[in-house]
């Protein structure tokens, strides 16, 4: 297996303050990665990082053998493959949940309408949404939203989808549903994800590694199973018995 | 000297023709005053998080000098009244264009002048509406088009642009009402529009009440279908 992301020793500053200190990390096509941490610790600056929404301030990134900084002219060949799922969801409210997962592929990968209308509807089925079609989103639940967004992230035929705590938003009943859509993306179509959640059992059941992350350095990775059973910081120790258990 | 109707039909062949012109300068400065506006409103934000992400490369120096022009337009245009620019462009352009150039006999149609008064003004303002929708325009939403890979002209075109347009209708109509009005200015420079026409007819017969009454409706019924046609708009582009 080859590696489809690589952090060579990258630093993240906004002005003077530095949020990511030399993240050195490598992800493998099909791995799953669950990033947490506490909040400020810089989990959704790296995972931002990664499709270039922030630009590393020093280091390399390789996505996808497309070198950033020095390849900057090529950042939407990144986000190509690389789809983004976002806490509150952003979904186009001026589009049908059809047209917002259709907008991507006939949008970014230029195919005819019918087509991405197709792509479309197979997602949003694949979603369970499939009456759902015609809706806006604002005639839409958060959970329903959120899957909306699922798919409209995987039109457009991604490698890696990340996630930016894509249940936080949402209302305890309708987490199951975004985590059940995520857990059957994880298994059956073998896509490398990295995943920013307070999910535990999310993060047992599918993460292939855990990363811990506090103050904007890299603390602990392992197995899941492992980390949360043994823990090796007190930092995450403390982190690990404030977090709820699904 | 009661109040006489037949004084309103015999006068009211001009007034419609005035009525007529005060429609087309408005109609004409509308339409060049969005091109106008949608321009300088973007560009008073080029190169902003508002449209996207930072340009890199030469577009960065670029987009700043853009920024400036498109601001020291609005600045100039909201900074003086617009009287005086109509008589700036009427009387004064032309003797500009004699002094630096050799044209002797340049000069600018009273109807042209007009015209061209309400597309740079109403650009100013409506460029100001375009910036302050377009910036108030949720950023997760810039992110969610950035990231699915499309170019920033399609992520203009098809998220910020239509999501920005339903916040501009209630300024616009407001801007749409005041250029109508505006061109009542324009009976300083001559142009015939409905102002001049009722002035005219007045200071012949001296029917003031009848006159300006009747003038008044007529405004009153063209800033009304400029109104309805705008609440039309706005309902047919109604987001759930």
């Amino acid at each position: 297996m080859s590696s489809i992301i690589e952090l060579k020793n990258v630093c993240k500053s906004f002005g003077d303050t530095e949020v990511l200190h030399n993240i050195d990390l490598s992800i493998q096509e099909g791995e799953v990665i669950v990033v947490i941490g506490p909040s400020g610790s810089g989990k959704s600056t790296l995972i931002r990082c990664i499709n270039c929404l922030e630009l590393i301030s020093s280091g390399e990134l390789i996505v996808d053998s497309i070198k950033i900084p020095d390849e900057r002219g090529r950042i939407r060949q990144i986000r190509l493959e690389v789809g983004m799922v976002f806490q509150q969801f952003n979904l186009f409210p001026h589009m049908t949940a059809v047209e917002n997962v259709a907008f991507g592929p006939s949008k970014a990968r230029k195919m005819n309408k019918s087509k991405a209308t197709d792509i479309a509807r197979d997602l949003l089925d694949k979603v369970g949404l499939a009456e759902f079609e015609n809706k806006f989103p604002g005639q839409l639940s958060g959970g329903q939203q959120q899957r909306v967004a699922i798919a409209r992230a995987l039109a457009v035929n991604p490698k890696v989808l990340l996630f930016d705590e894509p249940t936080s938003a949402l209302d305890p009943e309708m987490i199951g549903e975004v985590l059940d859509v995520m857990k059957s993306i994880a298994k059956d179509s073998g896509m490398t994800m990295v995943v920013v959640t307070h999910e535990m059992g999310f993060a047992a059941q599918v993460g292939d590694r855990l990363i811990f992350m506090d103050d904007g350095w890299i603390v602990e990775e392992g197995k899941p199973a492992e980390v949360m059973k043994k823990p090796k910081s007190e930092r995450l120790k403390d982190f690990l018995g404030h977090v709820k258990h699904h | 000297m009661g109040f006489e109707f037949s004084v309103i039909t015999e006068s009211l062949p001009a007034l419609l023709g005035g009525a007529k012109l005060t429609w087309i300068i408005t109609i004409l400065g509308i339409v060049g005053g969005m091109i106008c506006g949608i321009l300088a409103g973007l560009g008073r934000i080029a190169g902003t998080e508002a449209l996207g992400e930072e340009p890199h490369g030469i577009f960065k120096p670029l987009s700043v000098v853009i920024r400036y022009i498109s601001g020291g337009y609005v600045e100039t245009i909201r900074g003086t009244p617009i009287i005086v620019q109509a008589m700036f462009l009427y009387f004064a352009f032309p003797m500009l264009v004699k002094a630096v150039t050799d044209i002797e006999r340049f000069r600018i149609e009273a109807l042209t002048a007009a015209v061209i008064t309400i597309i740079f003004n109403a650009g100013a303002y409506i460029a100001e509406i375009v910036r302050g929708s377009v910036i108030s325009v949720n950023k997760g939403l810039l992110e969610a088009g950035m990231s699915l890979g499309i170019s920033r002209l399609q992520l203009i075109v098809h998220v910020i642009g239509p999501i920005a347009f339903r916040r501009m209708i209630p300024p616009l109509g407001n801007q749409f009402i005041i250029s109508l009005k505006d061109t009542s200015l324009f009976i300083v420079i001559g142009v015939g529009e409905l102002t001049r026409q009722g002035q005219e007819i007045m200071a012949s017969n001296f029917r003031a009440l009848e006159i300006w009454l009747t003038v008044a409706v007529m405004y009153l019924m063209m800033t009304t279908v400029l109104a309805m046609s705008l609440r039309h708009i706005e309902r047919k582009m109604k987001i759930f």
